[in-house]
């Protein structure tokens, strides 16, 4: 087990964990530590939480490399020496639109999708009696998702309403997210729009 | 998520179809080889709104093709992770469920189950809460959260997760309205 981690390393657990003894891993460069982000290993839930936060740069080894490691045969609690690591819980995943597409996308609401693409099919049904043309099973199933996924009678009014969000920094993509889910409570936009938070 | 953007396209036009219907052709051509697509940056280009503009053309040397660049308007759909999403379900196994939002297809693994949610197997796979009050099968509507995206030359497939707050069934087709 002892050979599941870096050189140098000493497993103090009993193979519970492999990660780096603090005597070994002071004096190492980064390209240890790149390399043991890609390593997968078995953790119990409270290390799983150490190694989740660990990949982002081992911030963490230094509160837990002040424990007991070396002295080996311990539990976790006990080799902390009593301190409770400092774990931070991952983020919440957030919606992050602009990065990834070109700034003149404009995001649409369902309704309004579903409004678009009903034009468009109206105009198809002429197209249609054409062989050539085929309507792609994407447009179908966008439709239909588009129709399926609005909840409101008129797109006008809700765009009106939610615009008004944008005055607080509201982005387009979490301004579209909240008209798509139509919350019942605040509790409910805060738990699926976790960004709103900040 | 359906967005409404402008992209670019260089259309090649064989000389046969040169003539007064020169644009239409080009629109068509454009339409059939553009809607239903499916790119990593874009997504699903769904429909075709609008020409923007079609520029001048370029005859290529060697052959008689000519080349237009064509901005064109249209609506993608394209899923992200974090976004929330209403999809319907379409299969059930052990190891979790599939389901459909739009031209995408999304998995959710049974680990991303809550986990007072148990399979059950029969003639209507599903998952089922301990006391039956909740249940996940074929034609269900969920309501998951994209936590991860892969993108084919044809599709895109992404993982999903019911286990977080205000995530899972929003209507049972076995359930009377």
């Amino acid at each position: 087990m002892a050979e599941k981690g870096e050189k140098g390393f000493s497993l103090s657990n009993g193979g519970k964990s492999s990660l780096k003894s603090p005597a070994s891993f002071k004096g190492k460069d980064d390209s240890t530590a790149k390399s043991k982000r890609g390593r997968k290993v078995q953790f119990d839930a409270e290390e799983a939480k150490i190694s989740m936060s660990s990949k982002s740069g081992g911030k963490v080894d230094k509160p837990v490399a002040r424990g007991d490691w070396g002295k080996g045969g311990k539990g976790d609690k006990i080799a902390n020496g009593g301190e409770v690591p400092v774990v931070k819980a991952p983020p919440p995943l957030e919606l992050k639109i602009e990065h990834e597409l070109p700034e003149n996308a404009k995001c649409l609401m369902d309704c309004e999708a579903a409004e678009i693409l009903q034009g468009i099919q109206e105009q198809m049904v002429i197209l249609s009696e054409d062989p050539a043309i085929k309507i792609p099973i994407s447009f179908d199933r966008g439709l239909q998702y588009a129709k399926r996924g609005s909840h409101y009678i008129s797109p006008h009014p809700v765009r009106r309403v939610l615009d008004a969000l944008k005055l607080h920094n509201v982005s387009d993509g979490e301004v579209s997210m909240i008209a798509n889910v139509g919350p019942e409570s605040v509790e409910e936009v805060f738990a699926l729009v976790p960004s709103l938070k900040d | 998520m359906f967005f409404h953007i402008v992209l670019e396209r260089n259309m090649q036009l064989h000389p046969r179809h040169f003539g007064r219907d020169l644009r239409d052709k080009l629109v068509a051509k454009l339409m059939k080889d553009v809607e239903g697509t499916c790119s990593g940056r874009h997504g699903f280009v769904v429909a075709i709104t609008g020409i923007e503009s079609v520029g001048k053309g370029l005859i290529r040397d060697g052959t008689g093709f000519v080349t237009f660049p064509v901005k064109y308007q249209c609506v993608v759909f394209r899923p992200f992770k974090g976004e929330i999403s209403e999809a319907v379900v379409t299969m059930v196994n052990k190891m979790g469920f599939f389901a459909e939002a739009g031209p995408v297809q999304i998995f959710v693994s049974n680990h991303l189950i809550p986990d007072d949610m148990e399979f059950q197997s029969g003639d209507i796979p599903n998952y089922t809460t301990s006391d039956g009050s909740v249940k996940i099968q074929k034609d269900s509507e969920v309501r998951l959260k994209i936590i991860g995206t892969r993108v084919d030359a044809t599709e895109i497939f992404c993982i999903g997760t019911i286990k977080d707050d205000f995530l899972g069934v929003i209507s049972d087709p076995g359930a009377t309205s």
